[in-house]
């Protein structure tokens, strides 16, 4: 018997378009009041963090107090703590694994990426749909559908859970140059209406394949409401071509270990969620806030996770972030996702981020991919050096192709760059499947 | 905790369509809710023969198309008062296989193939090293079970035979599946297979394109 009405607007309206002043009430009762104590109470890096800084919980009466006071962590951080103390948690547990009254909560372990270092594990304990049902409303996909479930790893039940959780039936595809066909295949015989995720490299893969058999994208693809991009930023000539197809691609972004920030129909930045998260953002002196709608370090803390909580965990990554209510309804914050902070060259006293370069080097026929990394040995340059993938040398040879590349990036960012072309294969082998390493030592 | 959505308040009549692989040919399979429960029963005691126990932690290395297979030895570690971990079958997610055998010392690591052996190979670890903490190491096809006998290490055979699995151990090479839910035959060298209980999906003399044989009830053999 179908209980979840598939015309109502959102999946949670109740939560999705509370009133700012609820929101803020709400977060701090379950930050002050609960998380905090409980984090501090049983996560040895928050307490050892917290008692170095000399502040305790009870210090903090308001999110005022929290802003000035609270201590950072950080990844490396918890990677410290790890070896410290041989803890492969990283200090982070704030349950005994070997509590046998915990054996049907506490069933899996799973980790994180692992891409800046050694994966940490991740403590699972939970059961059932995440937040994503409401990314997944706002795709357009319903009780009765199918939904490809085609994400870059497979890694617990979280996201196929989270798919029944709207009604819908997972179809399971490899994020996998070897799988597209099928992809195509699933995508005409069951008519799925959404689609999580969408990469820049299964695109590439797509376009590849199809250029091979023939296969009419935009009658493949036409019965999908709403893809999630995700990985990393998409440049402007793969968007369009995506959306030649008849695609309507909606962005997430990883919101600093703590969950995912995701576009909603109105494409004005990614939605994150205040009842599961606490985000800041803080300008370049890494500790004043930076002001509504400007660019700032994203700041998490969770409110919901008690396994593993993140408290005022430093992302590295550099947003845009508003607070201000979204044209589509959703009173709760939103970020444009800018770069990381890693990530950043200086030269001459110009900052670049990868963004900065992306849409030249997509202009460019031989390097439309937007395959590039940032080569980077410390934050300020002599000269901004680009390693460059290319699908063919081009009509004029290597030589010609690096002097457009060139020139091309020089128009963009005033700087120009030291070029380095390769084979798309060299940088594809470099990364997991849904995207390759942006910045590269030298 | 919040809970997000009123849980599986209209879960959909199909748990998800997954597939089975015969002699290269894709077929779609859907799958129900209770079939993955049932699969989960029906593959504890596998778990249990491979040394898995209350306490204990399996590593399942895996790909997402091979959910239908997979996620019911996700639940079948449960039952056993067993967690479990992931990491999936691509050389390049090769380097999760080893940090998390060094991390977390699973009692099995199932799902090594040919492709995760390169991967291992490709960071400059041996097999036996990265492995030799582990009871028994599962793997999903005849090199990779090749390769880590080799190295020493204490090696057993995951087999997907259509919608199911059959196991072998470390010491008994015959692959394990369940008589009382499957039915396998022999037909012109190739295993057919039927099932015996309800499944959204039936198979009656299904070709799984797998070459065998029918040791005894509930026993099997691969022709090399």
């Amino acid at each position: 018997m179908t209980t979840l009405d598939p015309t109502r607007r959102y999946f949670s309206p109740e939560i999705e378009t509370k009133p700012r002043a609820e929101i803020e009430r709400q977060r701090d009762e379950r930050l002050l009041g609960d998380l905090l104590p409980w984090a501090y109470e049983r996560s040895a890096l928050i307490r050892e963090t917290w008692d170095a800084a000399g502040v305790r919980p009870d210090d903090l009466r308001s999110i005022d107090d929290f802003r000035e006071q609270a201590p950072f962590i950080d990844k490396d951080a918890i990677r410290a703590f790890r070896d410290r103390h041989h803890d492969p948690y990283g200090g982070l547990l704030c349950l005994d694994p070997d509590d046998a009254s915990l054996k049907n909560v506490f069933s899996a372990i799973f980790s994180t990426s692992g891409t800046t270092g050694d994966p940490t594990p991740a403590p699972y304990a939970g059961r059932g749909p995440s937040f994503l049902v409401r990314e997944f409303w706002e795709l357009g996909c319903r009780p009765g559908d199918h939904f490809l479930h085609c994400l870059f790893t497979f890694r617990g039940p979280g996201i196929h859970d989270t798919v029944r959780g709207v009604g819908a039936t997972p179809v399971f595809v490899d994020h996998q140059p070897e799988d597209v066909p099928q992809l195509f295949r699933f995508s005409r015989e069951l008519r799925p209406t959404g689609w999580y995720t969408l990469s820049g490299p299964l695109l590439m893969m797509i376009e590849a394949a199809a250029a091979e058999t023939g296969e009419d994208l935009e009658e493949t693809f036409r019965s999908y409401s709403g893809v999630v991009f995700a990985g990393e930023p998409i440049g402007p000539r793969a968007r369009a071509r995506v959306e030649s197809w008849g695609l309507e691609l909606f962005i997430q972004t990883s919101l600093g270990d703590v969950g995912a920030a995701t576009e909603c129909g109105q494409h004005d930045g990614c939605h994150y969620w205040e009842d599961t998260a606490f985000i800041e953002h803080l300008a370049p002196d890494g500790v004043t806030p930076a002001g509504d709608g400007q660019r700032g370090e994203l700041v998490s803390t969770t409110l919901i996770d008690k396994i593993a909580p993140l408290v005022r965990y430093r992302s590295d990554d550099i947003v845009r972030r508003t607070t201000e209510p979204c044209a589509c309804g959703r009173t709760h914050g939103r970020i444009w996702p800018l770069g990381r902070k890693g990530d950043e060259v200086v030269v001459d006293g110009v900052s670049v981020l990868p963004g900065d370069v992306w849409g030249a080097i997509e202009s460019i026929p031989e390097t439309e991919a937007g395959l590039f990394q940032v080569v980077r040995d410390r934050r300020e340059m002599d000269a901004l050096r680009l390693r460059v993938g290319y699908a063919t040398p081009g009509p004029r040879g290597l030589s010609d192709l690096s002097s457009r590349v060139t020139d091309a990036v020089h128009e963009a960012v005033g700087l120009e760059p030291v070029v380095e072309l390769v084979e798309h294969d060299v940088l594809l082998r470099q990364g997991p499947p849904h995207k390759i390493p942006r910045v590269t030592p030298g | 905790m919040v809970s997000f959505a009123a849980r599986f308040e209209d879960p959909p009549l199909v748990w998800g369509v997954g597939r089975v692989t015969v002699e290269h040919e894709v077929v779609p399979w859907p799958v129900s809710s209770a079939d993955i429960d049932d699969e989960a029963e029906s593959l504890a005691p596998r778990f249990a023969a491979l040394g898995l126990g209350d306490g204990g932690l399996v590593l399942l290395v895996s790909l997402l198309s091979q959910a239908i297979h997979v996620v019911p030895f996700e639940q079948a570690a449960g039952r056993l008062g067993a967690r479990y971990s992931s990491a999936d079958a691509t050389p390049f997610d090769a380097f999760r296989t080893v940090a998390l055998t060094r991390q977390l010392t699973p009692a099995v690591v199932l799902g090594i193939d040919t492709r995760v052996c390169h991967g291992i190979e490709g960071l400059g670890r041996e097999l036996g090293d990265v492995f030799a903490s582990v009871g028994a190491v599962v793997a999903a096809d005849a090199d990779a079970a090749r390769r880590l006998a080799s190295a020493g290490l204490q090696v057993a055979r995951w087999l997907r035979l259509g919608p199911t699995s059959a196991v072998s151990t470390p010491t008994d090479d015959a692959l394990v599946y369940d008589d009382a839910r499957w039915r396998v035959d022999e037909e012109d060298g190739a295993l057919v297979l039927t099932n015996l209980v309800p499944r959204l999906t039936g198979c009656d003399r299904f070709r799984t394109g797998v070459r065998g044989r029918v040791l005894g009830p509930g026993r099997l053999a691969l022709e090399p």
